[in-house]
């Protein structure tokens, strides 16, 4: 390796903070699928338990839920561009650069996404095929 | 073991296979009979065993596939396989096949599962978990006062019939396996079931959560009859005891009285109205004894009656110490009381 091609002490910098910020993004879909999963619930719970409008309250959850797949679909989506497979050519990312790290976060974030969705979608099917507080 | 001729013990090699075969036909015994929820015969209950069956003829297809897996890859061709090839049975049958099976599955679970809410056709029955019997009132479609009785569940067929359960002291859990699924009874709480039973017979319910030394004592017949049938009964039901006639009978009511059995236990149409114990207005129409105990037999109510902590450990009725001729007439009284 070249001495210009050394990267510069705050080119590393920018890299590792970018890489912090991805670390907290495979976060992102289970903690999606975490809040939606209490708020479902909770809510549905105290509904009951204080005789509210459930069908209000099924509403509202149904939306959460819309709204919650589209969040973690938008996590997906930027965790899909940043693993990147098809440009990079290589899907699993064993090296040991930075950039591999990267790569691989990207990875592992698309994956958590993918099944914080279905766990989306499980939670919310009850809201759809139950209907009352019975 | 055999001793053959030239001295060697002979191993009687398929002991291991007939003891199979036996604990084969002991388990499928309990396939059958009244209290099973593979022998159905109401709605609730078909539809829990045909999810059953699905998912055991699903098991049964899962494990062939990946046993099938695992012999093709370590006998019939062991090796690397190539990683594409890998890469697909991965996500095609670690990902893709148990969220297509397991969200059909949970769709199919919970399409069912309101079912046994529904409201009922009018009848309600309430039903209190008691230790270690079962207080049952039939409230019929705009009744101001219940039919009270016990530890009997007479049903009537093609029709739904609403349960509103509670419990007197602990949790106990009301199921009939043949007409549907169970649900949990709490003191100073009530739950819901409504079942629809379809085939007319007799079936055993049981209390499916332990509620203490008798817990497995603690059961009911649960009778499903024609609807002109169930009309009948529950109007003889709604009526007074019958006035015993022949003279042991008659003394037997006096033992009855002078015993204080009225103090815990209601015979309609007399001085006892207790209500610690099971209403006997009609015990003698039953088809159980001591809450599925045994069967109402002037020899079982005597049994009962002189060892009845014997017959129901814990339970609080005391056994009763008779003279043989007090006893004679107090069991003829109890099995006249139809």
């Amino acid at each position: 390796m070249s001495e210009e091609h050394q990267p510069r002490r705050e080119e590393d910098a920018k890299e590792f903070a970018e890489e912090q910020a991805s670390l907290f993004k495979i976060t992102f879909g289970p903690l999606i699928w975490a809040v939606h999963f209490v708020v479902c619930y909770g809510l549905v719970a105290v509904t009951c338990a204080k005789g509210w409008d459930i069908f209000a309250t099924r509403l509202g959850l149904v939306l959460l839920s819309a709204l919650a797949l589209g969040g973690i679909g938008w996590v997906g989506w930027s965790a899909w561009r940043q693993w990147n497979p098809s440009r990079t050519g290589d899907p699993m990312n064993r090296g040991s650069r930075a950039e591999d790290r990267h790569h691989f976060l990207g990875h592992a974030a698309f994956l958590l996404s993918i099944i914080s969705l279905i766990g989306v979608v499980f939670v919310s099917m009850p809201l759809i095929l139950i209907g009352g507080c019975q | 073991m055999k001793v053959q001729k030239n001295g060697r013990v002979a191993r009687f090699r398929p002991v291991g296979r007939q003891f199979g075969f036996v604990v084969l036909l002991m388990a499928l015994a309990g396939c059958g009979g009244g209290q099973s929820a593979l022998n159905t015969a109401g709605r609730e209950a078909a539809s829990i065993a045909l999810l059953f069956w699905v998912m055991l003829c699903g098991a049964v297809v899962l494990w062939l596939l990946v046993n099938g897996a695992f012999y093709y890859v370590s006998r019939i061709a062991p090796g690397r396989l190539d990683t594409r090839h890998a890469r697909s049975v991965l996500i095609g049958g670690g990902i893709v096949l148990p969220v297509v099976v397991l969200t059909a599955l949970l769709a199919w679970g919970l399409s069912i599962l309101p079912d046994p809410r529904r409201p009922g056709d009018g009848l309600v029955v309430r039903v209190t978990g008691e230790q270690w019997w079962w207080r049952v009132e039939y409230w019929p479609e705009g009744a101001e006062t219940p039919i009270v009785t016990a530890n009997e569940i007479r049903l009537p067929a093609g029709q739904r019939t609403e349960f509103r359960l509670a419990a007197d002291e602990v949790i106990h859990s009301f199921w009939i396996p043949a007409l549907g699924g169970k649900m949990d009874m709490f003191p100073g709480r009530e739950t819901m079931i409504s079942l629809a039973p379809e085939r007319p017979g007799v079936y055993r319910g049981q209390c499916a959560e332990f509620c203490g030394a008798s817990h497995a004592w603690m059961a009911f017949a649960a009778v499903v009859m024609p609807p002109e049938a169930f009309d009948d009964w529950l109007a003889a039901e709604a009526a007074d005891a019958v006035p015993p006639t022949d003279e042991a009978a008659l003394r037997g009511q006096e033992v009855f009285l002078s015993e204080g059995c009225g103090a815990c236990h209601t015979v309609r149409g007399t001085e006892a109205v207790g209500t610690v114990g099971p209403d006997l207005t009609h015990i003698g129409s039953r088809r159980t004894l001591g809450a599925g105990r045994s069967t109402v037999t002037l020899e079982n109510l005597g049994t009962w009656i002189t060892h009845t902590e014997a017959l129901k450990p814990e339970v609080r009725m005391p056994s009763y110490a008779l003279s043989e001729g007090d006893l004679a007439d107090l069991t003829q009284y109890l099995k006249g009381l139809k």
